[in-house]
């Protein structure tokens, strides 16, 4: 089943339900069937083409999106807070000819930018739907691709993971059981819904006919409203859940009548969940792992033991199997560290045009996700870095996330990082950027090692810092590190 | 009014927001533009505090207030005016 054809099934059961909130606005599932049938008709006689979706977050982008589904179209929703340059990179690479577009967006953008489109259906707030050039031209695509995410390309340009029906319907299913997602439950989508997460948030409440509040962080005090507005479950990346934390009280609440708050795209720490639960007893606070070319998820920590194993993923969600592999691609036992790989309904058809790329990352069924884990002896997957982050010094492979852990245990420091620089005889060698709280002494940091670490693994310099290393998108590798470790060399 | 206005209009320049030929209606929306998103407002609402020597409340942080030059330049206002 195709996901808007779920808005179909509650539209003719109960049509008056309410199905998506943005500020004054809301819409029922009767009215969000017919707009969308509205959308679609003017894309029904394209057979299965690639349509860029260009709209900011809300009703109009949903509807947008689902209308493409529903004209048996492909799309491909552009990340609108990415540089005009990345935008056409993905444009070019991507084959892209048509695209559908908000009447705001094609302002913002100019005329001339949607020149290199032979189709261009433009909607305007009212909902009227404009063609403004048209041309059909033949395409071959995988007769199962339905939507092109973009991943956030930390790791340089960003790449097309391409998603079946069956991909999107069975994260959905997922993720509806696992958080428990009924159709009295009213979801918060703050962040952006061009990714991933955000993706699977309007899935997974559509397809069980609940309702989502459309909001955005960049107006705290609308979230800290639109949370008191019988919103039942909270959705964010760590980032959003510190952003509200810099106002404690209303944090406190605003989570109060939450029945259920979710988080992936990064580890969450222990001030978050400290700050979640102690806003309502019956909170249930759920982390979830997963990667774009899984749809969205992988795995949960279920909340009953978020607070003993917080540093873990959990285990694998309904329909997916997780399992760890060494270099030969066999799987390993509890304790070892190998790569986590993962198979089941929802793992991508492959990325976009790319089959090389597609080949390294899908193996004899199994996805790699390029994660570095260990199993947990009560069945739990724990991750130890990103395989790329592995440093090579000598003839020794570092896992510089390992090595963190170790020397954070040992020592009085709130945070460690582990910097590789290079080595004229080692090729490669580390330094330190180390998180000071008010008792850390730097000379008994690098005393520490020294006395406990091999020769190779001595930092050559230990440095103060005041903030993390984070990506963009808020995650710690070695690439945001050393992008620290700059900043840090510079401003000296 | 009208220097409160052009402050922002040179901050939101100067840190790089918009190019310095950028034109937007007093009512436009900034984040729609794609001017401004959640991490630039930080940026924006600290500079506000600082400059003018006012806190903005939590409940304050609303589209009305902020997505716009307008918006924005009341908002100032009538915190000062609260203030003195």
């Amino acid at each position: 089943m195709r996901i808007d054809s779920f808005i179909t099934r509650t539209a003719k059961e109960d049509p008056g339900k309410i199905a998506l909130e943005e500020g004054e606005k809301t819409i029922s599932y009767g009215f969000l069937d017919k707009d969308i049938g509205r959308i679609a008709s003017s894309m029904m006689e394209f057979g299965h083409c690639r349509f860029a979706v260009l709209a900011e977050s809300g009703i109009q982008y949903i509807e947008m999106l689902m209308a493409v589904y529903r004209s048996d179209n492909i799309a491909i929703p552009l990340p609108i807070e990415l540089a005009m340059f990345s935008l056409e990179h993905i444009l070019d690479t991507g084959n892209i000819r048509h695209i559908i577009v908000t009447e705001v967006q094609y302002t913002r953008f100019g005329e001339s930018f949607f020149d290199r489109f032979a189709t261009v259906i433009v909607v305007s707030e009212d909902g009227s739907v404009n063609t403004l050039h048209k041309m059909i031209l033949e395409e071959s695509n995988d007769p199962h691709l339905r939507l092109v995410l973009y991943t956030s390309g930390t790791t340089g340009n960003p790449k097309g993971v391409m998603l079946s029906d069956r991909n999107l319907v069975a994260n959905a299913d997922s993720i509806i059981e696992v958080l428990g997602i009924k159709p009295d439950d009213k979801a918060a989508l703050v962040i952006s819904p061009h990714h991933a997460f955000g993706n699977s948030i309007i899935d997974s409440h559509l397809v069980v006919g609940g309702s989502i509040r459309i909001g955005s962080m960049s107006f705290i005090g609308s979230v800290f409203s639109m949370m008191k507005s019988g919103v039942s479950m909270f959705y964010g990346v760590p980032s959003t859940y510190r952003l509200l934390l810099r106002y404690p009280a209303k944090f406190k609440q605003a989570f109060m009548n939450i029945k259920v708050a979710a988080t992936a795209g990064g580890a969450i720490d222990d001030i978050i969940v400290k700050n979640l639960k102690g806003s309502n007893r019956d909170l249930r606070v759920v982390p979830m792992y997963g990667q774009t070319e899984a749809t969205a998820r992988l795995a949960y920590l279920p909340s009953e033991d978020v607070d003993k194993f917080v540093d873990s993923i959990g285990k694998a969600i309904p329909g997916v199997t997780l399992d760890v592999f060494d270099a030969d691609g066999c799987s390993v036992g509890p304790n070892i560290t190998g790569e986590l790989v993962a198979s089941g309904d929802n793992i991508m058809l492959g990325y976009l045009d790319d089959e090389i790329a597609t080949g390294k990352k899908i193996i004899n069924g199994w996805m790699h996700t390029g994660d570095l884990a260990e199993k947990l002896p009560n069945g739990y997957f724990r991750l130890l870095g990103r395989k790329d982050d592995i440093i090579k010094i000598g003839d020794h492979r570092i896992n510089p996330r390992e090595l963190e852990r170790y020397i954070q245990k040992n020592i009085d420091v709130s945070g460690v990082f582990v910097v590789p620089v290079p080595h004229n005889i080692l090729g490669n060698a580390i330094c330190l950027m180390v998180m000071p709280n008010s008792s850390t002494d730097v000379a008994s940091v690098l005393s520490f090692c020294r006395k406990n670490l091999p020769g190779y693994l001595c930092p050559l310099e230990v440095l103060c810092i005041d903030q993390l290393p984070l990506s963009e998108n808020g995650k710690i590798s070695n690439r945001s590190i050393i992008e620290g470790y700059r900043n840090v060399k510079n401003s000296m | 009014m009208e220097q409160i206005r052009n402050d922002i209009i040179y901050f939101l320049k100067s840190q790089s927001f918009m190019d310095s030929d950028t034109q937007f209606a007093e009512n436009e929306s900034l984040t729609k533009a794609g001017i401004i998103d959640s991490i630039g407002l930080l940026e924006l609402l600290d500079h506000i505090s600082e400059r003018y020597s006012i806190e903005i409340p939590e409940d304050m942080l609303t589209p009305d207030n902020l997505d716009s030059l307008q918006g924005i330049t009341n908002l100032i206002v009538k915190l000062k005016t609260e203030r003195s």
